[in-house]
């Protein structure tokens, strides 16, 4: 082991000392160096060329394009696809509807025969209307002729 | 002589069609040199975020001129030359300017923690290890922006100095001169740490 006297007395070793530290100072410098570039290269984004970007870039706009004109496309055909028949089901629906709808429950006649007969038979003997008053008349003159016809049959 | 020459040329114009031709696939160039120019930036800069994203700007930049790249230099040293460039435009920036004077003196700490030190294994040698590394990295970001880059390119990068002139289009003796007083710098913080 080299004593302090020993290199105050001899600069040059002094001087050997000082450029092997630095020396070897300066190459764990380059070590750790290496070693970090080497980890931040790994983790680092991995390259794209440009030419690559470009190229996805094209491919993107083309893929753009294509929904722009397919996604309306497809909407259409998708609403065609899912509104047409709904709209079929709804109007079979209401037909369907319309056709089992039930029919009015009429109440069960609670009415007498009798009662009904009286009831046509009063509608029957009801005042004839004004218009048809000379048909009436018509049924009144022939039956008339009718009696006139049998009792002259019978004079006879 | 003449045979020396003409096998000269030769060999330049092999190492030229070479580095065009590493250059065509470019996703590999990316693969190899990422490490080397983002080690280079982070060195120079002391700033995770900035050297991350000058090395997509180099590396984007250095897509956009392929076509121009002759082989004359390497391709290493055509990325580094590109990096250099955006790193001296970074500096200038006024917004980085800012955030200097906001950091003042206070240097992001190089995160080495799970970084081992080849053949030391007691706790006690990696940490001393780690130690030497954080000065040194606190001294290379008080470094002025040449010496730094010059330092970095020469011990980090192990590049030639007739290179590294290259590199920083400067002249041999300009870039001795920033690499002593480097050293010198150095020299005197580890040496008054002791």
């Amino acid at each position: 082991m080299k004593s302090r006297k020993d290199t105050v007395e001899n600069p040059e070793n002094e001087s050997g000392r000082e450029m092997r530290e630095m020396a070897e100072a300066m190459s764990l410098y380059r070590s750790a160096m290496h070693h970090i570039a080497q980890k931040h290269a790994e983790t680092a984004a991995p390259w794209t060329s440009p030419e690559r970007l470009a190229a996805e870039a094209r491919q993107r706009a083309r893929a753009h394009r294509m929904r722009l004109v397919l996604v309306p496309a497809l909407g259409a055909a998708l609403a065609a696809a899912v509104i047409a028949p709904a709209v079929g089901h709804l109007h079979h629906e209401k037909a369907a509807v319309a056709r089992v709808e039930p029919a009015p429950v009429r109440p069960a006649a609670v009415v007498d025969d009798t009662d009904l007969m009286n009831q046509i038979d009063s509608d029957l003997t009801q005042d004839v209307p004004d218009a048809l008053a000379p048909l009436a008349d018509l049924s009144q003159s022939g039956s008339t002729n009718q009696s006139t016809e049998n009792r002259n049959a019978q004079q006879k | 002589m003449h045979m020396e020459e003409i096998a000269g040329n030769e060999l330049a114009i092999e190492k030229r069609d070479q580095a065009v031709l590493e250059l065509a696939d470019f996703d590999e160039v990316v693969r190899v040199y990422r490490p080397r120019i983002l080690r280079f930036l982070l060195s120079s800069l002391t700033d995770r975020d900035a050297a991350e994203t000058l090395t997509q700007e180099c590396f984007l930049k250095a897509w956009n001129a392929r076509a121009q790249f002759r082989g004359d230099s390497s391709l290493s040293t055509w990325l580094t030359r590109i990096a250099v460039n955006l790193m001296r435009d970074h500096l200038r920036s006024r917004s980085l300017r800012f955030w200097q004077k906001t950091r003042g003196n206070s240097l992001d700490v190089v995160d080495v923690s799970d970084w081992v030190p080849d053949g030391r294994s007691s706790p006690e040698d990696i940490t001393l290890a780690r130690h030497r590394v954080a000065e040194v990295w606190k001294t290379v970001g008080e470094l002025s922006t040449h010496q730094r880059s010059v330092f970095v390119l020469r011990f980090v990068e192990e590049m030639e100095l007739e290179e590294i002139a290259e590199t920083l289009n400067m002249n041999l003796s300009t870039v001795k001169s920033h690499l002593y007083r480097a050293l010198a710098v150095l020299r005197e913080r580890l040496g008054g740490k002791e």
